[in-house]
């Protein structure tokens, strides 16, 4: 799984290809950890290039969305493929963080 | 039947996901089945993996049972203490991100993707069995 993190002005946005499942979601969270250590509040996932998500990945998001919320932020996604929003949606976790087709829409979401 | 047994650990995820979808596209699954099947089967280890074992290193075993290209049933067993992950509880689904908890969900997931599950425990192992159709 590769990630990459980008900013503009203030929204962040964290790009992740490959596949998010128990093997790899340590090394999301480390750098969501990171990225926690500073003072960011608005965080979008373009999710693009993610191809699987498992019950360990949701956790992730899960944590990630509370930390933001705790702190104020806003955390949006973007560009899901079809099997991963069918992940998010039977979990229900599409309800909990929004969801937009393009990074601009997500951007604007949370300007 | 075909059948692969590592050691119940999250290094082992990768062969025992590949050993099943491989099996899923020699039956011609639909991507989309060939998805759920993986999941299921990510869940299903992960809970052996977790909960499994609590004192020294086990072994869990996968096993595709013969079928037609239909449909796709695995077992997963393993010699942990005694487990069914079926007696959890489905996770709140609800919508409050403060009250949500986190955890739940892979047993939540199997339910809701695999057409047939279910648990049995034989001398000393517990088997979970899960049927995916190929649609």
């Amino acid at each position: 799984m590769e990630i990459v993190v980008t900013n503009e002005s203030d929204i962040f946005i964290f790009s992740i290809r490959g596949r998010l499942d128990a093997v790899s979601v340590p090394q999301l969270e480390e750098r969501l950890n990171q990225w926690f250590e500073q003072s960011g509040t608005k965080l979008v996932f373009d999710l693009d290039g993610l191809d699987y998500i498992s019950s360990a990945g949701l956790r992730v998001f899960l944590t990630t969305a509370k930390k933001i919320k705790a702190r104020n932020g806003k955390l949006c996604m973007a560009r899901l493929r079809e099997n991963v929003k069918d992940v998010f949606t039977i979990s229900g976790f599409i309800a909990l963080i929004p969801a937009f087709d393009t990074i601009g829409a997500a951007q604007d979401a949370i300007q | 039947m075909l059948i692969k047994q590592m050691p119940a650990r999250v290094e082992s995820l990768h062969d025992l996901l590949t050993f099943v979808t491989d099996e899923a596209k020699k039956k011609g699954f639909s991507e989309d089945a060939r998805h759920r099947i993986e999941l299921v089967v990510e869940e299903a280890l992960v809970n052996v993996f977790v909960h499994g074992y609590t004192q020294h290193q086990g072994q869990v075993e996968v096993r595709c049972l013969d079928s037609d290209d239909s449909s796709l049933t695995i077992e997963i067993s393993d010699t942990g203490i005694p487990f069914n992950p079926l007696f959890l509880a489905d996770p709140d689904l609800q919508p409050d991100l403060a009250k949500r908890k986190i955890g739940g969900m892979g047993v939540f997931l199997i339910r809701k993707m695999t057409d047939e599950v279910a648990y049995r425990r034989e001398g000393d192992n517990n088997i979970l069995t899960m049927t995916v159709l190929n649609r």
